[in-house]
């Protein structure tokens, strides 16, 4: 009935892919999350840098992780740290870096490091739905 | 005329003159006022003293045959009250009157000026570095007040509808806030304004801001307030006395976290503020400096320098005292001690 649950189902029954959010703020965690989920996408959650090197090195997520989205200003290990982190154990999975201070230099230096895209919040759905799709398309392009 | 390390003196005339000389040489921790006196009973400079608790004496010549006194302030502009003094002060007090006393307050006023400039300008450039803190504060609820709203356009389900509206409000509520704290902050402090300050209400409200200057999230927060820790003085200065101070612990800290203590106790008519940190500690061939005007060991365009001076001055002006404690690699107390105010009646 709802024209978000077909899309649900794009691509045969497959779900779109696999989407870690790392965010502190439970209220982000859960509006990404929703954004996403309409799409297609499966969203596991972090709240921070430590909990998101253990979701990704826990089970099937080593391989089925498809982009991470990661905030920046976190506790524990931070969202430059995870970044580091994933960049140099996972170079493999895209990372999306989702922040709520536009920072020029942090921008370009993340985009160096291998970061696919920089979004500031708020970001619309669209865009947030069209970043992570265009990451996986990359990916797989990366395969080839 | 040589002040020495403690003065006392005695105010002639308590008409606007010498209600502005009151005002100002009170904050003045060296300089005592032995009395105030006006042939006018109704003259507003002795209301004030009255508040100040300071001595109002009525009879003219009792004032001027005090020996207590080192330095006469004739601010009557009464010729024979300038006569009067010259004959009848004790011997070795010395006397400042007519265009002179004028002068001096003239001066006092001129500095008293400069340095709410410089407390302003330093508390201006200070909010510069809470950008990256005030965003987050308020793109984390746009970002989330947006994602609800784009859903509502399609929700159909009426209790999430409900729902996500209601979160919706408290998110703008949240954001609100931030921009209502900001703005008491970072206002002009209203001149010559002492209160009663409740020092445990100050210390939060203080955290609050701190929050924007830097991130408190690897910090663990210990309070230990005790009730009734109140002091006089001018509120919104004092709040940034502790922002200054809290932002300094914190930043002492920003390598991996540490424990953040604020604690306030009364006892013996004093009032202590204490603010621990068990970051890099302060070496002690720096701790006669850190209190100068323009010493930072923060990078260019980090810190004004300005932040420790404006303390220093501040609690002066509130007649209270600084303590440190520090040790490299352990930590840094700033402890403040100021005389306990009694609530009114």
């Amino acid at each position: 009935m709802d024209e978000f649950k077909s899309g649900f189902f794009i691509g045969g029954e497959a779900c779109e892919g696999r989407v870690l959010v790392v965010d502190d703020e439970p209220d982000i965690r859960k509006v990404v999350k929703m954004t996403l989920q309409k799409a297609g996408y499966e969203v596991l959650e972090a709240e921070n840098g430590e909990k998101a090197i253990e979701v990704i090195n826990s089970g099937e997520n080593r391989l089925l992780l498809d982009v991470v989205i990661c905030d920046i200003r976190m506790p524990k290990i931070n969202g430059a740290e995870a970044v580091a982190y994933f960049r140099s154990n996972y170079p493999r999975v895209p990372l999306i870096v989702l922040t709520g201070f536009p920072d020029t230099d942090m921008a370009t230096s993340f985009l160096r490091q291998g970061v696919v895209d920089y979004l500031v919040k708020p970001v619309e759905g669209e865009k947030l739905r069209s970043a992570v799709a265009r990451a996986i398309e990359q990916r797989e392009l990366a395969k080839l | 005329m040589e002040i020495s390390d403690h003065t006392k003196v005695a105010i002639l005339g308590a008409g606007r003159d010498g209600l502005a000389l009151l005002d100002l040489l009170h904050h003045i921790p060296s300089i005592e006022i032995v009395g105030i006196t006006d042939r006018n009973p109704a003259a507003p400079g002795l209301q004030r003293a009255r508040e100040l608790q300071i001595p109002v004496i009525i009879n003219v010549p009792d004032l001027i045959g005090n020996h207590g006194v080192n330095l006469f302030l004739d601010a009557t502009g009464d010729p024979e009250m300038e006569a009067s003094l010259h004959a009848h002060k004790p011997p070795g007090a010395n006397i400042l009157s007519g265009s002179a006393s004028r002068l001096l307050w003239k001066l006092i006023r001129h500095e008293s000026k400069l340095e709410a400039e410089l407390l302003q300008s330093e508390k201006l450039a200070g909010i510069g570095s809470f950008a990256a803190g005030i965003a987050h504060d308020i793109n984390n609820p746009l970002q989330l007040i947006l994602g609800l709203a784009e859903n509502l356009a399609e929700e159909r389900d009426l209790t999430t509808v409900h729902e996500q509206a209601q979160d919706i409000i408290e998110a703008v509520k949240r954001t609100s806030a931030i921009c209502r704290d900001l703005t008491r902050y970072s206002r002009r402090a209203s001149p010559h304004q002492d209160v009663l300050v409740p020092v445990n209400e100050k210390l939060d409200e203080a955290l609050k801001i701190a929050r924007y200057a830097s991130s408190l999230h690897d910090i663990e927060m210990i309070k230990q307030y005790q009730p009734g820790a109140a002091v006089k003085g001018n509120p919104d200065e004092l709040l940034h006395v502790l922002v200054n101070l809290i932002t300094n612990a914190v930043h002492a800290m920003e390598r991996g976290g540490g424990t953040l203590t604020l604690e306030t106790t009364v006892h013996d008519g004093q009032v202590h503020v204490r603010i621990s940190d068990t970051g890099c500690g302060i070496a002690l061939d720096k701790l006669d400096e850190i209190f100068e005007p323009f010493f930072t060991t923060k990078a260019p365009g980090k810190g004004t320098g300005l932040g420790l001076y404006n303390v220093k001055t501040i609690v002066n002006k509130m007649h209270g005292a600084i303590a440190i404690d520090s040790q490299i690699d352990r930590g840094t107390t700033f402890t403040l001690t100021f005389p306990k105010a009694e609530p009114a009646g």
